[in-house]
């Protein structure tokens, strides 16, 4: 039966001992090698054992002869990444979505960028490439450069004519309400959504594959410039994975000043949202607001690392520059003003007759739906199901900091975004206690450049979810594969199932409440 | 809904801000104070340089190009290509490369983006 505290790896080894192989503490909690077909069966088995397994990611891997894939699983105790192999001739293996739901974006990726066939899967097709990508090739494969590649010639869309009552209406890629490039053919009957298709993939950068062609110091500005708001998240993950492989312990003051940069980061990002929701639901005054009061968060930034946005603060080995005595009486000041201005914000989120409206009962995910779908972050924790990669697996100093994980169990747009606005008062809380606590001592150790052979995978939770990262070196300068599944990626199937039966009016309240970045999306 | 009637917060907020000042600065006039470490323009100082070309080697964006002056290879800045990221100034072993505050780079004319290592030691234009 489900539960909680279960050891997974030994219920996989007593079911399945004599068919699998075990290696326990290799990227993550175990690494589980399967042959074709029986990776199934070892998701099938964490299904059973634990009711909170998902699906974090599923990374692909250029073997040479062979094709690779991670599956990484995460349960409520235990992060297992499972092994499987597909021959590069025919690369054929058969998919997970129906018992896994979740992966369904997942194997789409690995499909397009890797060639591998998921048998079975319910909409195959192009999904982060561009629809005139040429066949048969697949990027990320080491065989492809990507300066070779010759773009068919694009074909006008034929939009099919809607069917009886039925009408579609296109999102997207240039949409007012949404900021950045992705679509969503959105059927409506009358003015209820009955279809949601999404596509991504408008600003993809490849820059997974980039990674492979510059060293590791020059990647973590890289990987900083997925997405601009959690920038100092996304260095941090790259250079904690690198860190594993390296095996250095990075000093106590670079993991306490690590953690006041990654804070300062989801205070900005969640004051973003909470102002950017109301711009969607044409309450701009909210808007004006909260980013009035986000502007100080960002001086913040710009005097502890030197600059607004891009911080450039981590490095392989600890962070590059150290705080300032004389600036802490100003950064507490600022934070405790914050502090002050936000009873006035969740009065207005309580009370405001127009946000409610447009925000209770709005969107409404179900606890089981959001397990099943995988998905993470304030979208998880707003329908109750509570992952918080800094209280499941802490990284930095979070183990040492006491604060609480924040859930809601309503599951609809309101929820979502009284999470965030909980965690601002968190993130303060866990700034200033970081400060007070700041040890003394160095902030940074000499890191080699070269990182020797060996694989690691790193999850941190960015402002918008679990960010999962997964490097493997071959012992040069570069890597020879750097994976990363962004928040948004794994949160958008959420919006998928709870725009289907609401309003057409809805969708946008509704689509703001994941906090979306198609910037991290389109790597 | 009570049946008292009450003013939204919001909109008692909102008149209240009538009589404070305005939080915008204005800025082309007004320009703000940066912090001393700030990530601006950079400063070469071709006197300390002994032509090593790791800034040159390990520049994320590539905008570090070796030119050869009076028989030396030293660093040209492209600061279009630039992230100022300063790991340039991490690695010069001499430190060479300094920041400054000067960050009005906007211009119509990109190749007063390059900083010439000769000229370097000037600003391309006066921060003040």
């Amino acid at each position: 039966m489900p539960n909680s505290n279960v050891n997974i790896i030994s219920v996989i080894e007593s079911k399945l001992k004599d068919k699998v192989q075990i290696q326990p503490g290799q990227l993550g909690t175990a690494a589980i090698a399967t042959t074709n077909g029986l990776h199934r069966e070892v998701i099938q088995t964490l299904l059973d054992a634990d009711e909170k397994t998902a699906i974090t990611s599923i990374t692909g891997l250029d073997l040479g002869a062979n094709l690779g894939l991670l599956y990484h699983i995460r349960t409520s105790n235990a992060f297992v990444t499972i092994r499987a192999e597909v021959p590069r001739e025919s690369p054929k293996i058969q998919t997970i979505t129906d018992i896994m739901p979740g992966a369904v974006f997942h194997e789409l990726e690995v499909a397009d960028l890797f060639g591998i066939v998921f048998e079975g899967h319910p909409s195959p097709g192009h999904f982060v490439l561009s629809d005139n990508w040429p066949e048969g090739v697949y990027p990320l494969r080491k065989d492809v450069n990507p300066y070779d590649v010759k773009l068919n010639p694009s074909k006008d869309v034929i939009t099919q004519p809607s069917d009886g009552k039925q009408v579609k209406i296109v999102l997207g890629p240039q949409h007012p309400a949404l900021l950045e490039p992705e679509k969503f053919v959105v059927t409506v009957d009358g003015e209820t959504v009955t279809r949601v298709d999404p596509r991504v993939g408008y600003v993809h950068r490849g820059i997974e594959k980039a990674t492979e062609s510059r060293t590791f110091l020059q990647d973590v500005y890289l990987v900083e410039r997925i997405c601009g708001i959690c920038n100092s998240i996304h260095a941090c993950s790259f250079v904690e994975t690198v860190e594993k492989i390296l095996k250095i312990e990075v000093p106590q003051r670079a993991k306490y000043l690590r953690v006041i940069a990654l804070e300062l980061n989801r205070l900005h990002s969640h004051l973003l949202t909470l102002g950017h929701a109301g711009l969607e639901i044409g309450y701009e005054t909210l808007f004006q607001y909260f980013w009035r009061d986000r502007e100080p968060i960002m001086d913040l930034i710009e005097l502890t690392s030197g600059n607004r946005v891009y911080s450039s603060l981590m490095t392989v080995g600890g962070v590059r520059r150290d705080i300032k005595e004389e600036d802490i009486p100003k950064i507490k000041a600022t934070l405790t003003d914050l502090r002050k201005k936000l009873p006035f914000y969740r009065q207005v989120y309580e009370d405001e007759p127009s946000l409610k409206m447009r925000m209770k009962n709005v969107g409404v995910l179900k606890r089981e739906d959001a397990i099943k779908l995988s998905v993470v972050g304030p979208v998880a924790r707003g329908s109750g199901y509570d992952i918080d990669v800094r209280k499941d697996e802490p990284y930095e100093a979070y183990g040492e900091i006491p604060f609480k994980e924040i859930v809601y169990t309503q599951g609809d747009t309101w929820a979502r975004m009284n999470v965030r606005m909980d965690e601002v008062e968190e993130s303060i809380n866990i700034i200033e206690y970081a400060i007070d606590n700041l040890p003394p001592g160095p902030f940074r150790v000499k890191a080699p450049r070269v990182v020797p052979a060996g694989e690691a995978v790193n999850r941190v939770e960015a402002p918008r979810g679990e960010l999962f990262y997964y490097v493997k070196s071959n012992g040069t300068a570069m890597p020879e594969r750097v994976k990363v599944r962004t928040p948004t990626y794994a949160n958008i199937p959420a919006f998928l199932k709870t725009a289907i039966g609401e309003s057409i009016a809805d969708v946008p309240s509704n689509f703001v409440s994941l906090d979306p970045c198609f910037s991290c999306t389109d790597r | 809904m009570s049946k008292k009637t009450r003013i939204p917060p919001m909109l008692k907020r909102a008149v209240s801000h009538i009589f404070t000042k305005p939080v915008t600065t204005k800025y082309p006039f007004v320009k703000p104070t940066l912090p001393a470490d700030f990530r601006g323009q950079q400063v070469f100082d071709i006197n300390l340089c002994v032509s090593c070309g790791l800034c040159s080697r390990d520049c994320p964006a590539k905008a570090i190009e070796m030119v050869v002056i009076d028989g030396k290879r030293r660093p040209q800045f492209k600061l279009d290509s630039c992230i100022f990221c300063y790991q340039c100034a991490e690695s010069c072993p001499r430190n060479a490369i300094k920041s400054s505050v000067f960050y009005e780079l906007a211009t119509t004319d990109k190749s007063s983006l390059v900083l010439k290592p000769q000229a370097s030691v000037e600003r391309r234009a006066s921060p003040q």
